[in-house]
C-alpha cells in the first residue's frame, strides 16, 4: 500500500514513566455521570486508570473537584467521591473551579456536555450546555485574572456562533483548547495516517447513527484524515444533507460526487475495510452487499436511526461525504481518493466494544497532554469546523436538504506534523 | 457415476442464475452487476482457469468454521481495502456431519434462522458437488485426483472427548484419507489444516511426515498468529528473547490455549538462532496458578502488560462499565474462577507462560521482554466480532496463496510444535501439574522473515 507511517516494527512499551514537575489539579464540569455517560468514561480513567502504551497508566494528574448538572438515577458521582475522598462535588461551576474558595484553584477543565436530559430544538439539536459551562468557566477566569486550559468533549456547541465565540475567548484570555470526539485518536485498522501533504481528491466516511449525536464523530474522523493534505485546511464552501433511505438510494445510484452520489470505488473500500457490516442473506456470515441489498438494509424497521448524507466541498474543491447508514454497518470507516494512486485509501477507526469502551484510552490521554503541555496536542480549529459543520448540515436537514453557501467556514489552519490517533 | 457428477458444472451454474434472479428481495450475490461494486467486481476475462480446490470439513454450518472459512472461497473476502474473488474455485466437498438436533435448536434461538446443514445449499448454488467419502471429493467423483488444493476444516461437530479433556477431531484420520489418494493417485496437492494438527503429538507428526515425503506443501494452524494486532506489534527478526507470556480470556485449554499457543509461538520464533524445541512442560490449575503467580513463576510485569491489551475487561467493570487494572493485588484471584497455566521452556532456554484467565478478560494478549533494554513488546490478537469474524478472511488469503503458489507462506512445524505443546499440557494437567519432560518436542526450524500478520 505504502500509504501513511506504516505498522511499527515494534511497540515503544518501555518509555519512561510519566515524570510531573508539579502534580496537577483539575475540575471537571459535565451534565451527568452515570454508566456509559461520556463524563464517567473519562472521569473514571482520571479516577481508575487506563489502559496505556501497554500499561495501565494513572494520570499523574488529580481530578479535584465535581460538577454535576443533573442527577439521574444510579448516577455514579456520589459513589466515586466516596471511593475517591480527595475529589469534591460543588453545586456551581464557579465553586468547582475555585474549590470552595474565590479564585481559580485548578490547573485545567474538562468540560464534558454530553448525556443528560436537556431539551431539543425544532431542527433536532439537543441542546447540551456547554457553552453556557463554558461561560461559566471563562468568567471565573476572568475574575481571578488567570486561565488553564480547557477540553470541552464533542463538538463546541449546537450553535455556531457559540462555537465560534468560545475559540475566540480561549484565543482573547489565551489559554488552550482542545476539543472534539475520540474518533480522529483511536485506533485504525489498519493502523495508517493520511500522508501529510498529500493530494486529496474526494473522501467519504460510512458510519452509523443520527443526526447531531454522531455526524460530529463522522466529520471529526474525516476532517483529521483529510486536514492533512496539501496545503492544509481551506474551509468549506458549500454544503447539502438529505435523510431517508430514498434520498440515499438516489444518491448512491448517481454515481459520482458531480452527479449528486459520491465515487462508489470509496463507498466500496469503506464497506470492505468494515468488520460489521450486516449479512444480506440468511446464513451467510459476511458478504459484500450490492446497492439493491444495501436500500433493503437501510428499510429495516428495526433500525432507530433514518439515513442521513451530508455532501460537502472544502474552498479547495476536496469533495466530501458523510453517510450515517444504520442497518448496514455497525463501525467507522473512512476512504478517499488521492492523486495518482489507483487505490483508495482506506481505514477502520476502531471502536472497541462496551463495557470498558477503550476509545476513550487516548481521548483522556489527549486531555493529559493538554494540562501537562499547556498546547493543546492537536487544533481547536478542526472542532471549530466540524462544529460548523454539523451544525451546517442541520439547518440543511431543516431546510429540506437545500444546498447551503458557508462562507462563516472559511476556517484555515495546519495539522500537526505527527500522527495524533492511538497507535501505541 | 455419482448423482452428483451428472447434474454437471454447467447446469448447476444455470441454476445458480436462476435463483439469483429469483431472490430479489431476500438478495443474492455479491458478484451481482448492480454492486456498489460494479466497476471492480466484474471478473476479469479467465485467461490463466482458477485452481480448483476441495473441502473437507467436519460440519458446514453457520458461523462454525467449516462455513465461515469455507464460504470465503465461495462469495470472495476484504482484503486490503478490496473485495477479493478468490482465483481459487470450489469443486467438491466433504462433509462428515450434520448439526445435532440440540445444537441447532439452540442456534435457531439465538440466530433467529434455521441451522441445519448449509453444504447441499451451498453446492446448488455455487456449483460444486458433495461426495460422500474423501477419496470421491477429492476425485470429484471420478478415478483420479481432480482438484489442486484440499481444504481440510475439522472443527465443530459432536466428537468424543478424551480423559484428559480434548476434544478427538478427526483431522489425522481425515488427512490420511487424503494422503491415500495423493498416493494411489501418484500425485500430491498442497493442503490446508484447520488449527492443531492432531490431539495427537504422534499423529501429528505423521501428518507432517506424510507431507515431506510427498512433496506436497501442507499450512496449519489458527488465524491469531495472521490476524490483526492492536497495536500493530512484530517481534525483531533475530531478537534476543528473555521471557514470553500470553493470555486466553478462556476456560478451554483444548480450543482457545490452542489459538494462544500459536500466537505467541509466532512471536518467539523470530528470536535469535531460529526455533529450537521445547523441552518441559508443566500444567497448573485453581489454587497452584495463585501460588505460582505470588512466587513469580511468571514475570508479573510480563502479565500486567499483557493484560493492559484486553479491550474486552470482565470484572468490576461488568458491574458500571469502570476501568480497571486486573493485575492489581488479589483481582484475578476474585474474579478467575478456574485459573490454568501452562509453564513451558524452549530447548535453548527461553520461558515461556499461557495463562488461561477466563472470567477476567475476552481477548488473547500477549508480552514479550527482549534481551536488548529489557524492552517489553504487547500487544492484543485482536478478533473482529460476530457474525462477519474477519479474522477468518486473513486466513483464506494465506490458504488461497498456498495453492495458488504451491507455497506455503509459514512453517508447518509451528502448528506441529503447537500442536504437541498442546498435548503436553493436556497430559500434565491430568497429571496433577506435573512438570513433563518433552524430548518429543525436539522441533527446529526458521520462521520467516517477513511479518504475515494483517495489516495493510
Amino acid at each position: 500500500m505504502g500509504y501513511g507511517v506504516g505498522h511499527l516494527q515494534f511497540a515503544p512499551d518501555t518509555l519512561t514513566p510519566d515524570v510531573a514537575v508539579k502534580r496537577l489539579r483539575i475540575a471537571a464540569v459535565v451534565t451527568e455521570y452515570r454508566r456509559y455517560s461520556h463524563a464517567q468514561h473519562i472521569i473514571d480513567r482520571y479516577l481508575f486508570g487506563y489502559s496505556w502504551n501497554g500499561r495501565h497508566h494513572v494520570p499523574d494528574i488529580e481530578l479535584v473537584s465535581l460538577y454535576t448538572d443533573q442527577r439521574p438515577d444510579g448516577e455514579l458521582s456520589r459513589d466515586r467521591a466516596k471511593l475517591f475522598p480527595r475529589m469534591k462535588i460543588y453545586p456551581t461551576i464557579a465553586e468547582a473551579l475555585c474549590r470552595g474558595g474565590r479564585r481559580l484553584d485548578v490547573d485545567g477543565v474538562l468540560l464534558i456536555g454530553e448525556h443528560g436530559n436537556y431539551p431539543t430544538n425544532e431542527k433536532g439539536q439537543r441542546l447540551y450546555p456547554r457553552y453556557e459551562f463554558f461561560q461559566q468557566i471563562v468568567d471565573v477566569f476572568g475574575n481571578s485574572g488567570r486561565s488553564v486550559p480547557v477540553f470541552n468533549d464533542k463538538h463546541l456547541s449546537w450553535n455556531w456562533d457559540w462555537a465560534r465565540e468560545m475559540v475566540e475567548t480561549a484565543r482573547e484570555l489565551d489559554f488552550p483548547l482542545l476539543a472534539g470526539s475520540s474518533l480522529p485518536v483511536t485506533r485504525r485498522i489498519p493502523q495508517i495516517d493520511m500522508p501529510l501533504g498529500a493530494g486529496v481528491q474526494e473522501a467519504l466516511c460510512v458510519a452509523v447513527g443520527g443526526v447531531d449525536g454522531y455526524d460530529i464523530h463522522a466529520l471529526e474522523a474525516m476532517q483529521s484524515m483529510v486536514e492533512r493534505r496539501q496545503g492544509g485546511e481551506t474551509g468549506v464552501e458549500w454544503i447539502e444533507a438529505a435523510t431517508g433511505v430514498d434520498a440515499v438510494v438516489k444518491a448512491m445510484a448517481a454515481g459520482s460526487f458531480e452527479q449528486g452520489g459520491w465515487d462508489p470505488q470509496l463507498f466500496r473500500a469503506c464497506l470492505c475495510r468494515s468488520h460489521r457490516l450486516v449479512p444480506t442473506r440468511e446464513g451467510f456470515n459476511h458478504t459484500l452487499p450490492t446497492n439493491r441489498q444495501i436500500e433493503a438494509l437501510m428499510r429495516d424497521p428495526k433500525n432507530r436511526n433514518t439515513p442521513v448524507l451530508y455532501r460537502y466541498q472544502h474552498s479547495d474543491g476536496l469533495k466530501m461525504t458523510m453517510l450515517l447508514i444504520e442497518g448496514v454497518v455497525h463501525d467507522f470507516t473512512f476512504a478517499a481518493r488521492l492523486t495518482d494512486h489507483p487505490r483508495p485509501l482506506s481505514v477502520q477507526m476502531f471502536l472497541p466494544p462496551r463495557e470498558v469502551c477503550n476509545f476513550f484510552n487516548p481521548l483522556t490521554h489527549a486531555t493529559e497532554d493538554l494540562f501537562h503541555d499547556g498546547q493543546a496536542p492537536y487544533p481547536i480549529e478542526r472542532t471549530l469546523l466540524t462544529t460548523g459543520l454539523t451544525a451546517a448540515g442541520v439547518e440543511s436537514l431543516f431546510r429540506k436538504g437545500q444546498r447551503l453557501k458557508t462562507p462563516h467556514l472559511d476556517i484555515h489552519y495546519q495539522p500537526t506534523r505527527r500522527s495524533t490517533y492511538w497507535s501505541n | 457415476m455419482t448423482r452428483n457428477e451428472k447434474i454437471g458444472r454447467k447446469e448447476t451454474r444455470r441454476e445458480f442464475l436462476e435463483t439469483t434472479a429469483a431472490a430479489t428481495l431476500a438478495g443474492s450475490l455479491i458478484t451481482n452487476a448492480d454492486a456498489a461494486t460494479e466497476d471492480r467486481s466484474a471478473p476479469q476475462a479467465q485467461k490463466t482457469p482458477k485452481k480448483r480446490i476441495a473441502i473437507i470439513t467436519t460440519l458446514w454450518a453457520y458461523l462454525r468454521h467449516g462455513q465461515h472459512i469455507g464460504d470465503r472461497f465461495l462469495v470472495g473476502y476484504p482484503w486490503e481495502g478490496d473485495w477479493h474473488e478468490p482465483q481459487v474455485e470450489v469443486v467438491s466437498a466433504f462433509v462428515d456431519q450434520q448439526p445435532t438436533a440440540a445444537d441447532r435448536k439452540s442456534r435457531e434461538e439465538e440466530y433467529g434462522f434455521p441451522q441445519g446443514d448449509q453444504s447441499a445449499e451451498r453446492a446448488r448454488e455455487f456449483g460444486f458437488s458433495v461426495y460422500k467419502t474423501i477419496a470421491e471429493t477429492l476425485r470429484c467423483g471420478g478415478r483420479k485426483l481432480a482438484v489442486d488444493g484440499v481444504v481440510l476444516i475439522g472443527e465443530h461437530g459432536d466428537y468424543p472427548t478424551n480423559d484428559l479433556g480434548q476434544k478427538l477431531y478427526p483431522r489425522a484420520k481425515f488427512f490420511s484419507q487424503i494422503v491415500d489418494v495423493f498416493r494411489s493417485d501418484g500425485r500430491a496437492v498442497p493442503v490446508f489444516n484447520d488449527k492443531h494438527l492432531s490431539y495427537s503429538f504422534e499423529k501429528a507428526q505423521a501428518m507432517v511426515q506424510a507431507s515431506r515425503e510427498l512433496g506436497f506443501p501442507m499450512l496449519a494452524g489458527s488465524s491469531l498468529p495472521v490476524g490483526w494486532r492492536m497495536p500493530e506489534m512484530e517481534v525483531p527478526y533475530g531478537a534476543r528473547i528473555k521471557e514470553a507470556l500470553a493470555i486466553a480470556g478462556s476456560r478451554s485449554l483444548d480450543s482457545a490455549g490452542l489459538h494462544a499457543l500459536e500466537a505467541l509461538q509466532c512471536l518467539v520464533e523470530r528470536r535469535r538462532g531460529g526455533e529450537s524445541g521445547i523441552r518441559r512442560v508443566q500444567t497448573l490449575t485453581g489454587a497452584k496458578v495463585w501460588k505460582a503467580l505470588e512466587d513469580k513463576s511468571w514475570s508479573p510485569e510480563l502479565m500486567s502488560r499483557a493484560l493492559s491489551r484486553a479491550d474486552l475487561v470482565e470484572g468490576i467493570t461488568l458491574k458500571d462499565a469502570r476501568t480497571q487494572d486486573l493485575a492489581a493485588p488479589g483481582v484475578l484471584e476474585s474474579i478467575v474462577p478456574e485459573p490454568q497455566a501452562v509453564l513451558f521452556e524452549y530447548r535453548d532456554g527461553l520461558r515461556a507462560t499461557l495463562l488461561m484467565l477466563g472470567g477476567a478478560i475476552g481477548d488473547f494478549t500477549a508480552a514479550v521482554r527482549l534481551d536488548r533494554r529489557n524492552q517489553v513488546l504487547s500487544t492484543k490478537f485482536h478478533l473482529p466480532p460476530n457474525p462477519n469474524v474477519v479474522y477468518s478472511a486473513c486466513l483464506a488469503h494465506h490458504i488461497e496463496s498456498m495453492i495458488i503458489n504451491n507455497k506455503a507462506s509459514y512453517p508447518i512445524e509451528r502448528t506441529l510444535l503447537v500442536s504437541g505443546l498442546l498435548e503436553a499440557a493436556h497430559v500434565s494437567r491430568a497429571q496433577g501439574g506435573r512438570r513433563l519432560k518433552t524430548p518429543q518436542l525436539d522441533v527446529r526450524y526458521h520462521a520467516p522473515r517477513a511479518s504475515l500478520y494483517c495489516h495493510t
